[in-house]
């Protein structure tokens, strides 16, 4: 296991900072827990850190994806091995990201910015720590649970796996290659703990995003969810279905800038230490991806943000 | 506003209002689409006559300044402001995917002229 824990924030830029509050906030059920001009900071209710998700107005796009760190020292050591890679590493001090403690910012290899942070101001879920019902009975929407992960896109997948796995200890739980002769990687779905994956990344244009998502409990949360956006006009984008990877239920959708977003459920496995990799050839990819359509819509590899 | 789409010449008509890919689907059509928000880009048909104006902002590195001038427009946030003619990206078509609630499917392209 790594000492990196979670992912813990997504920064995004939106177009219209209104529609995103009323997408995120309304159809989706996070709450807004801290805004300035032009920018908010959302929590879902399952989520006991101050915050998971900072949206700024303008453009449209992932600004950065932060992940916690259990120690210091476990930080310290992440940094000295970016280093040593050879990425561009730099500290960052508390409070230059709100209700978050000191950390590390490293440009993957794929130009992307990933922070490292050890702390961010607790706050609680929505049923607390005592005795907690089940859920809490003034879900908004679809009620999502936690950010659960992000799939970037990623011009050299092979580089940035081995980054991943050398400085920050994530292990593929899944990869995609060209065939069991040709071994050229075209993406791969990384954990820090049994997790199926906490990042996973495909081959495409660098710094880009492909979507987060969030976690729901089951597969009929995940019907729900879909009414849902029928009922707010939500373009989906595909599902409900499943995907062969991972085994979780899916919906893919877009938020009112065109950021993809996914709600996700059921996890197929835990992958614990020992777990045997899985490879999917590229013949088979699309059935990996979307196990029930078995081919890819279009969309799937042209839309980034 | 009526909307003619090349290469096929297909007209529908568009409300006040109504992005372009609003009044295409609304008459039963289809063409390659993305994110339908204006974040991916992945919607864009070149602007052959006529003005749009566009519903929301939208942000610069999905449509460029440099693609405005040369008449690409994002099809999914424009409004038509007086009658169009825009054309599929190459490679794109019209597909029809509602052909049974649309029978005649709001046709006055070449072949029926």
């Amino acid at each position: 296991m790594s000492a990196v824990m979670r992912l813990g924030y997504v920064q995004l830029r939106v177009t219209d900072l209104e529609e995103a509050r009323n997408h995120y906030s309304n159809t989706l059920g996070m709450e807004v827990v801290h805004e300035e001009p032009g920018k908010l900071w959302l929590k879902c209710w399952d989520e006991w850190d101050h915050h998971s998700l900072v949206i700024e107005e303008g453009g449209v796009g992932l600004v950065k994806l932060g992940y916690k760190v259990d120690s210091p020292e476990a930080l310290a050591d992440f940094e000295r091995r970016s280093q040593q890679f050879g990425a561009t590493v730099g500290r960052f001090s508390e409070g230059e990201n709100l209700k978050v403690g000191d950390g590390v910012r490293i440009t993957l290899p794929s130009d992307h910015t990933l922070e490292l942070y050890t702390d961010m101001e607790y706050a609680g879920t929505e049923t607390g720590a005592i005795n907690p019902e089940a859920w809490p009975r003034n879900i908004r929407g679809v009620g999502t649970h936690w950010i659960d992960h992000a799939l970037i896109s990623v011009d050299e997948p092979a580089l940035v796996e081995r980054f991943m796995s050398e400085c920050l200890d994530f292990r593929s739980a899944e990869r995609a290659v060209v065939s069991m002769e040709d071994p050229e990687l075209l993406g791969s779905w990384m954990t820090c703990g049994e997790s199926p994956h906490d990042l996973a990344f495909i081959k495409g244009p660098n710094n880009k995003l492909h979507h987060f998502a969030y976690h729901l409990e089951d597969w009929s949360s995940i019907l729900k969810a879909g009414d849902i956006f029928s009922m707010d006009d939500v373009p989906i984008d595909i599902g409900p279905t499943r995907h062969g990877i991972t085994r979780g239920t899916t919906i893919y959708f877009f938020d009112p800038a065109g950021n993809r977003n996914e709600v996700f459920a059921g996890l197929g496995y835990r992958a614990m230490k020992d777990f045997p990799t899985i490879t999917w050839t590229s013949d088979q990819l699309a059935k990996g991806i979307f196990y029930h359509a078995r081919e890819l819509n279009e969309g799937f590899t042209t839309v980034f943000t | 506003m009526r909307v003619t789409i090349l290469p096929d010449g297909v007209e529908v008509d568009a409300a006040d209002d109504e992005t372009l890919l609003r009044a295409l689907a609304r008459a039963g059509l289809r063409y390659r689409v993305g994110c339908k928000r204006g974040g991916c880009g992945v919607c864009k048909v070149q602007l052959k006559l006529g003005e749009v104006r566009y519903e929301r902002p939208i942000a610069p590195q999905v449509l460029s300044d440099d693609e405005r001038v040369e008449g690409i427009c994002l099809s999914c946030r424009a409004v038509p402001l007086t009658n169009i003619v825009i054309e599929l990206q190459e490679g794109d078509r019209l597909r029809r995917v509602l052909g049974f609630a649309f029978p005649t499917n709001h046709h006055h392209g070449k072949e029926d002229r």
